[in-house]
């Protein structure tokens, strides 16, 4: 299209200098734009060629790990605790209620207060809702390690390692993400639904409890999942809290296995059964946490659909 | 004055004093907010606490001295703020620009047909577990690194001076390069909404005036979107120094520098440090302070630059950060 404007005729002007003059810059533009397209062609193989890189380590890592994550499974797997190195018919059954138990109890911990603080960010204005989101921006960036050894810090350092230690410390990785996909998806509740409801006669609390937090349960959903996605692949803060078990226990008071910790210890021994466990394990966890980012985002976009 | 039963003013006045409850809802909010500012207060108590053994005994020598020896109680954050530093400059060098690009190519070059599908992607991807990333790192990149990757580098002049010696295995290398694998995603998804918040009107009319997608991508939309590039490298560095459990798996982790310096030594960073040796600090409280005081140096840097990442965004409002 350029080149055609470029090509086009002089305008009927008598001017012999001003048609030589148009022409000289024809030419320079022409080869301008010859130079100025082969550059961007260059530029653009160059970054296709980077988005490939960007994919091919990604999608190799994931197709390796189901590979031989799903060769490893079998019903044992799923139903047996584990076996020591050697011994056939081991499984992760203690890990993978572990995983469910440990994260089940911080989504307990983390969702109310999640939603009470996103609540208390939309309602007020002022330095303390200004620290708090600061606040929750800075600890999604704080390394999960150190909030392992908080929880240890403040838990298991006064009593002994355990499972609700561990879900106080994934509660704590949850929250900012909590809070700030709780604020976000109540926002989307027009302000006018808020002053209907009030007009109404219905008490604040009434309103946010009928109107707000109702309307925007897919963008709640959403943030809660996506946190809680976060916080079952997390091992760091497992091994100063929880640490593992090669029992199958249900007590909150007693160290729990969980998957990341299966991974990270059988994973690095020099047992073929056992690495073969880890990456069974692996598989699992991969798949918990894909389906669960995959169900968050189907959620995220129907919100979007419903509000536009 | 009485009211009547029923009149309007009487059912004000009872909504008015209903309004106790009013209160009580107002005080359920505070309460949650100020236990959520206790929480961060206590998680910066809680580990610094633990942490005032180690940082009384050897006082600030600490933080370079190279010592780590569980016989004599001598211990020292030198090593493993240097092997931190040098695995996350790897992973910048990498993951900054190849992130930049793939975000420029899937945000200006590319159909949105396919670029959305490819960004969902990368997204999802972005949640698997470090623990996956860094079995996988062990198992598959680390035989691939030991038998061409690691002595294709020695070929490459100049390049081939911080590749000197014999590669083992685990090394900084290898360490750096998964983890800029682990830190693309967050790059390219920060860098695409950065990319995205410059105005389509600037856009279309540099193309009006005949610039090519390159030149528009150079002139108009980088540095539109430099501070969210900006932001985008500083919260993906935030990731890199805190990434712990994957490095732990590549790095090697041996508690002293090795000389002379080669990216193929292994190394150690302050969270590999910590994860490996926790364990045994059980019967060594100097050790568990110690390790408490490297948590310490790890939650300056990452508060420091998430504080910086975060103010950056804070400055530009036009765009919106997961």
């Amino acid at each position: 299209m350029s080149t055609d404007l470029l090509e086009a005729p002089a305008p009927s002007g008598k001017d012999p200098v001003a048609a030589e003059r148009r022409q000289l810059i024809q030419a320079a533009a022409r080869g301008t734009l010859k130079r100025r397209r082969t550059v961007a062609l260059g530029i653009r193989i160059l970054f296709g060629t980077c988005m490939i890189l960007t994919l091919v380590p990604l999608v190799a890592l994931v197709g390796y790990v189901s590979k031989r994550g799903v060769g490893a499974l079998s019903v044992a797997f799923f139903t047996h605790t584990p076996t020591p190195e050697g011994i056939p018919g081991g499984g992760i059954s203690n890990a993978i209620v572990g995983s469910l138990l440990i994260n089940g109890l911080a989504l307990v911990i983390a969702m109310p207060i999640g939603l009470l603080v996103a609540l208390f960010l939309i309602e007020r204005r002022g330095p303390v809702a200004n620290v708090i989101r600061f606040g929750a921006d800075v600890l999604t960036g704080i390394p999960s390690i150190l909030i392992g050894l908080f929880a240890y810090a403040i838990i298991v350092a006064h009593t002994h390692f355990s499972a609700y230690s561990a879900s106080v410390a994934l509660a704590v990785l949850m929250l900012p993400i909590m809070i700030r996909g709780d604020e976000e998806a109540m926002r989307t509740i027009p302000n006018e639904l808020w002053e209907a409801g009030l007009a109404l006669g219905a008490r604040q609390s009434r309103v946010v409890r009928s109107v707000v937090v109702r309307g925007a349960i897919p963008g709640l959903v959403t943030a809660n999942l996506l946190a809680l996605a976060r916080a079952v692949g997390e091992t760091a803060p497992l091994l100063f809290t929880a640490i593992g078990s090669q029992l199958f226990s249900l007590s909150f008071n007693q160290p729990m296995n969980a998957i990341p910790i299966v991974i990270y210890q059988d994973g690095t021994t020099a047992f073929k059964d056992l690495q073969s466990d880890a990456w069974g394990a692996a598989f699992v966890l991969m798949a918990g946490v894909l389906v669960l980012s995959i169900i968050g985002r189907t959620f995220a976009a129907r919100l979007t659909r419903k509000s536009r | 004055m009485v009211t009547k039963e029923g009149s309007p003013r009487h059912l004000l006045e009872q909504r008015r004093s209903s309004r106790s409850s009013g209160r009580g809802y107002a005080a359920v909010l505070w309460t949650a907010a100020i236990f959520f500012v206790v929480i961060l207060a206590a998680i910066i108590e809680g580990i610094v606490s633990q942490s005032t053994n180690a940082f009384g005994h050897f006082g600030f020598g600490f933080l370079w001295s190279t010592a780590f020896n569980t016989v004599t109680n001598q211990y020292g954050a030198g090593p493993f703020i240097i092997g931190t530093l040098v695995i996350t400059a790897i992973a910048m060098i990498i993951a900054v620009p190849v992130g930049l690009a793939t975000a420029s190519f899937l945000t200006e070059m590319c159909p949105r047909r396919i670029a959305t599908p490819l960004g969902v992607g990368i997204d999802l991807i972005a949640a698997v577990p470090s623990i996956v990333v860094g079995l996988w790192g062990l198992y598959v990149m680390q035989p691939v690194f030991l038998r061409d990757v690691e002595p294709f580098m020695q070929k490459i002049p100049v390049v081939k001076l911080l590749f000197k010696g014999v590669a083992e295995g685990p090394s900084l290398f290898l360490a750096g390069f998964v983890l800029s694998i682990m830190i693309l995603p967050t790059m390219v998804a920060l860098t695409r909404t950065a990319l995205a918040g410059v105005g389509t009107l600037d856009r279309e009319a540099a193309f009006a005036l005949g610039a090519t997608p390159w030149q528009v991508i150079r002139k108009i939309v980088v540095p539109g979107a430099n501070s969210g590039i900006l932001a985008a490298a500083t919260l993906a560095l935030g990731r890199a120094v805190g990434e712990t459990i994957a490095v732990t798996l590549l790095i090697g982790n041996v508690t002293r520098i090795t000389h002379p310096f080669s990216l193929l030594n292994p190394g150690a960073t302050l969270g590999s440090i910590i994860v490996l040796n926790f364990g045994e600090s059980g019967q060594l409280p100097l050790l568990k302070s110690t390790l408490f005081a490297l948590a310490v140096v790890l939650l300056i840097i990452t508060i420091i630059v998430n504080v910086g990442g975060r103010l950056i965004v804070r400055k530009n409002r036009q765009f919106r950060l997961p």
